[in-house]
């Protein structure tokens, strides 16, 4: 933007374009102002994503670079991948992978509509509870349902016939269930924001002009159509990419999916990264169908809805029978979604021995008071507390640059880019992907150079920072993409700089979006496991690794109560930062935000 | 505009860098200063910019261990404290740049393949081992046991197993039995490998072992074997009786009777099927660490098998890893632990670890 557009009488600028030359020196500096955050953005790509991602998959084909082999050009990883189990495991994958996002691009558009558009008891309930459960980490909520249908187990202790559904947890079914539960706050949030930018004059219109109920949903469906294709791929590339139900429940199922492949591959040694990484290639090729057909199917249209003019929708009252089914409906799928494995962990924490044969069955705390009077078990939590802080803030801007980048009318190659980043990003397990960081910044000439990242607090949370970034951008994707330009352009003709337009009229639109990212963003890095593994600091460790030791070391109390008290913690502080949101914000944002 | 635009993504990134690296260095200078003031409360007269020990370890009393260390050398010590998985699966990564100075894992076949790798330190303790201890260490001293559990431990609920205790691996595969064994997943399970490895060596040794412990396995599958991932998987279906036996590691065994309460319905014992194999506690040392980290970490190794060393191991984690059996002479194990069985053999690391990721691929095939 030219020094000539921040004068209130000066034309358009975007019409008229300023004659090259006399003001040269003025506009590069301007250029140059505008340009570099752009640099420092794309070179954190590069650094967080690009590099990383890269190397390790480089390792596929070349091992010998990073000392994984004797040969510089090589197939042997991918032969290596695509034999034996693993081809059975890609298929499963595949399977697992569609079938969870379409049951949850359905569950959470339901839930979105339901609590959006319906004055159905118990709204902010519903809402919280979608919140919470993208706390719970995916092997929580399998381990909740094997803790209730395992042999010996509670419905088995309380005498009721559970084979049925026993044989149905432990295959196929099971495994899509669980991953569907956890794709539902995704699909919820995604769907959700779209939903809530929409407004209902599309509908209004259509009903106006004749249409029925049918023709009107079909219109918002097309509407929503960037929004759902966003939560079925972020849903898909969550599932065929999670590690928790592979190790726990598909495990047990024996039903093998591609992660376990590649966890065998790196969790075994010798370790086997070049296969590892050819089987990255595998995952990556799956996760670039789901954004061709999600690029297929948006080519060519528009849907940018949101603008200063669109007003909330109305949330429309229920007949009594119709809200008391919707109750029953949101109760039992929140019960199934939270309440399983709130029940597993909370089992496990505070009743000794529940379902065994150790005959005492009381109930305790003494598990909480041994977390809580530990220093060494308190000092990760606060650690982990400060890291998700710091790394939710930063995604969050960063997150919004993405969107911007992905949803803007400039710039399509950059932006193809940045979306097959995140999607490979999104694609890799967490465990691979920190190896990529092992392999970008512990090269002996990046410490020649005297820059020694490796296993400082600094890498842990870039590592953080790069793993949360492609939810919390598919979460602002669905608002960023309907922000109408035009706004941000009226109020640069109405004098406001680019600082300015963005804080009066961006801002105040995707306050409540942003602040689902940094929830979310927050809620899911205090738990993190695989990238915290790797990357930790000595001396350092986050509080997911104390809770991994305490599980692997067979105290089941003490890691569950960790992971109650972590999970409290993380919801702790994200109602304090929405109460913060209710009582500071000015009423305009929280208005514009909110479900009407 | 172009070359403003490079230039400008030029001066980003190298801000960027600048940035990253002044905060890295930050970091760096942060965790030394650390480990330097842990060392400098030490009771010995190191001086205070004397290089951290990087010890990466998957022991449960390894905290202790570390901090006993370094009040007694003065030698400050950063701790990567993490399951085994993990760990080598960073040793690894960090092939090209290892950051580590002292490996600390229970099993030897790791080693091995890190010697193999030419990356382990040949050292000789000042310490004459007992015999179990003495037939652990390799012929070129790249490693050092420094205390060892067996596989398998066979532990079982005499509360619902009417009949004896089973005296043999055959027993397993007979009709007693049937459906009511469990053992560890392989891929999941550290100590469940050497396990697998140890039964094959000991039915047909190192040319025929594979085959017949293939085929010995298939037998128990047949029989309606349960494969759970790690031992508390399995220790857990133990209680909740899916299972009457449990294969695992006598640690995870001696550690389960110890807490275990007992009543009618539940009383866990353990017997020793000849035969046990030794699964050592390890201790590697980095060969490309500089030389006076090399120095820190034979002193380490040393404390580890002193008296005060094997004491804080001891004492570190009571109901775990603690429940081990010295290797070092005039050190008993804990108090209530039963002798080392008498009938152990020791397996070849170098003949078993290259085998491992095989065996375990047809473990996930063709048992689980």
């Amino acid at each position: 933007m030219t020094a000539q557009s921040l004068e209130p009488s000066a034309p358009a600028p975007t019409v008229v374009p300023a004659p090259r030359g006399g003001l040269t020196g003025r506009r590069s500096a301007g250029g140059r102002l505008r340009a570099a955050p752009m640099a420092v953005f794309w070179a954190l790509v590069v650094a967080i994503l690009l590099l990383p991602i890269a190397l390790f998959l480089l390792v596929a084909v070349s091992p010998r670079l990073f000392g994984q082999g004797g040969a510089w050009l090589t197939l042997d990883g991918f032969r290596g991948a695509l034999s034996g189990p693993l081809l059975r495991g890609i298929g499963d994958s595949l399977l697992v992978g569609v079938a969870s996002a379409l049951l949850a691009a359905v569950l959470g558009g339901a839930v979105a509509w339901t609590v959006q558009r319906t004055a159905v008891p118990g709204r902010r309930v519903w809402s919280a509870s979608m919140f919470a459960l993208l706390l719970v980490p995916s092997y929580l909520i399998a381990l909740g349902w094997e803790r209730l249908l395992e042999p010996q187990g509670v419905l088995d202790l309380l005498g009721v016939p559970d084979g049925f559904a026993r044989t149905l947890l432990y295959g196929p079914a099971g495994v899509i269930m669980v991953l569907t539960v956890k794709g539902i706050p995704f699909a919820y949030l995604a769907i959700g924001a779209g939903l809530r930018g929409l407004g209902e004059e599309f509908e209004a219109a259509v009903r106006v002009h004749g249409g029925g109920r049918a023709a009107a949903a079909r219109t918002v469906a097309g509407l929503l159509a960037p929004a759902l294709w966003s939560a079925l791929a972020i849903v898909f590339a969550e599932s065929v990419s999670d590690f928790g139900v592979a190790a726990t429940l598909a495990n047990d199922a024996h039903f093998p999916v591609a992660t376990f492949a590649l966890y065998n591959a790196v969790d075994n040694f010798p370790v086997q990264f070049p296969v590892a990484a050819a089987v990255g290639w595998v995952l990556l090729g799956m996760a670039g169908l789901a954004l061709l057909a999600q690029s297929a199917a948006l080519r060519g249209r528009s849907y940018r809805v949101l603008g200063g003019r669109t007003r909330p929708a109305r949330r429309r009252a229920l007949p009594k029978q119709a809200a008391a089914a919707a109750v029953a409906g949101m109760t039992l799928l929140v019960g199934a979604c939270l309440g399983v494995p709130a029940f597993g962990a909370v089992s496990a924490s505070l009743i000794d021995g529940l379902g065994s044969l150790l005959g005492s069955h009381g109930f305790t705390l003494s598990n909480y008071g041994r977390v809580l009077s530990s220093a060494a078990l308190r000092q990760p939590l606060l650690f982990s507390t400060q890291l998700a802080a710091v790394t939710a803030t930063v995604t969050v801007l960063l997150g919004l640059v993405v969107a911007r980048t992905l949803t803007g009318r400039r710039s399509r190659r950059s932006a193809r880019l940045l979306d097959l980043l995140l999607l490979a990003a999104v694609a890799l397990p967490g465990i691979v992907f920190a190896a990529g960081y092992i392999f970008a910044y512990n090269l002996p000439l990046t410490n020649d150079l005297g820059i020694h990242l490796y296993q400082t607090t600094t890498l842990l949370v870039l590592g953080y920072v790069a793993t949360a970034l492609p939810p919390a951008a598919r979460v602002l994707f669905g608002a960023a993409g309907q922000l109408q330009e035009s706004m941000r352009e009226a109020g640069r003709v109405h004098g406001h700089g680019p600082l300015g337009s963005w804080l009066r009229l961006t801002l105040p639109l995707l306050a409540r979006p942003l602040l689902s990212a940094w929830s979310l963003t927050f809620g899911a890095t205090v738990l993190e496991l695989p990238v915290s593994q790797l990357l930790y600091p000595p001396d350092h460790p986050p509080v997911s690794v104390g809770i991994e030791k305490a599980l692997a070391n067979y105290d089941y109390g003490g890691g569950t109560a960790m992971q109650v008290i972590a999970i409290l913690a993380a919801l702790l502080v994200i109602a304090l930062v929405w109460g913060v949101f209710r009582l500071a914000a000015p009423a305009g944002w929280r208005h514009l935000g909110r479900n009407a | 505009m172009i070359s403003w635009k490079r230039r400008d993504a030029g001066v980003g990134a190298a801000v960027l860098l600048l940035a990253v690296a002044a905060t890295a260095c930050g970091n760096s200078a942060g965790g030394t200063t650390t480990a330097g003031a842990a060392g400098s409360s030490g009771t010995a007269s190191a001086p205070a910019a004397v290089a951290p020990l990087v010890v990466y370890s998957a022991q449960g009393y390894d905290a202790p261990v570390t901090k006993a260390f370094t009040a007694a050398t003065g030698i400050p010590v950063k701790l990567d404290d993490d399951s085994t998985g993990p760990l080598l699966t960073k040793v690894s990564a960090e092939r090209n740049n290892p950051q580590w100075d002292v490996l600390w894992v229970d099993g030897d076949t790791a080693f091995a393949a890190l010697d193999k790798q030419g990356q382990l330190l040949d050292y000789t303790p000042p310490v004459t081992l007992t015999p179990a201890g003495q037939a652990l260490v390799p012929a070129d001293h790249a490693y050092i046991p420094v205390s060892t559990t067996v596989v398998p431990a066979l532990i079982y609920n005499a509360a619902k197993a009417a009949g004896a205790a089973p005296t043999t691996w055959q027993d397993l595969a007979g009709a007693a039995y049937k459906g009511k064994v469990g053992m560890n997943d392989p891929s999941q399970s550290g100590p469940t490998y050497p396990l697998i490895a140890g039964l094959m060596n000991q039915l047909g040794g190192q040319n025929g072992g594979v085959k017949a412990g293939e085929s010995f396995l298939t037998r128990l599958k047949g029989n309606g074997l349960h494969v759970f991932p790690t031992n508390g998987d399995t220790l857990h279906a133990l209680e909740t009786g899916q299972i009457d036996y449990g294969i695992i590691q006598s640690s995870a065994a001696l550690g389960e009777v110890a807490k275990a309460p007992k009543n009618a319905n539940f009383d866990p014992k353990i017997v020793y099927l000849p035969q046990s194999t030794l699964l050592p506690g390890v201790i590697g040392i980095d060969k490309g660490a500089p030389a006076n980290l090399q120095a820190e970490a034979e002193k380490f190794v040393q404390y580890v098998l002193s008296p005060a060393g094997q004491a804080a191991m001891q004492s570190g984690d009571p109901s775990g890893d603690s429940l081990y059996w010295p290797v070092v002479p005039g050190v008993s194990p804990r108090a209530g632990m039963p002798p080392l069985p008498a009938q152990y053999q020791r397996l070849d690391p170098y003949f078993w670890g290259p085998l491992e990721n095989q065996i375990n691929t047809f473990f996930d095939t063709d048992i689980k």
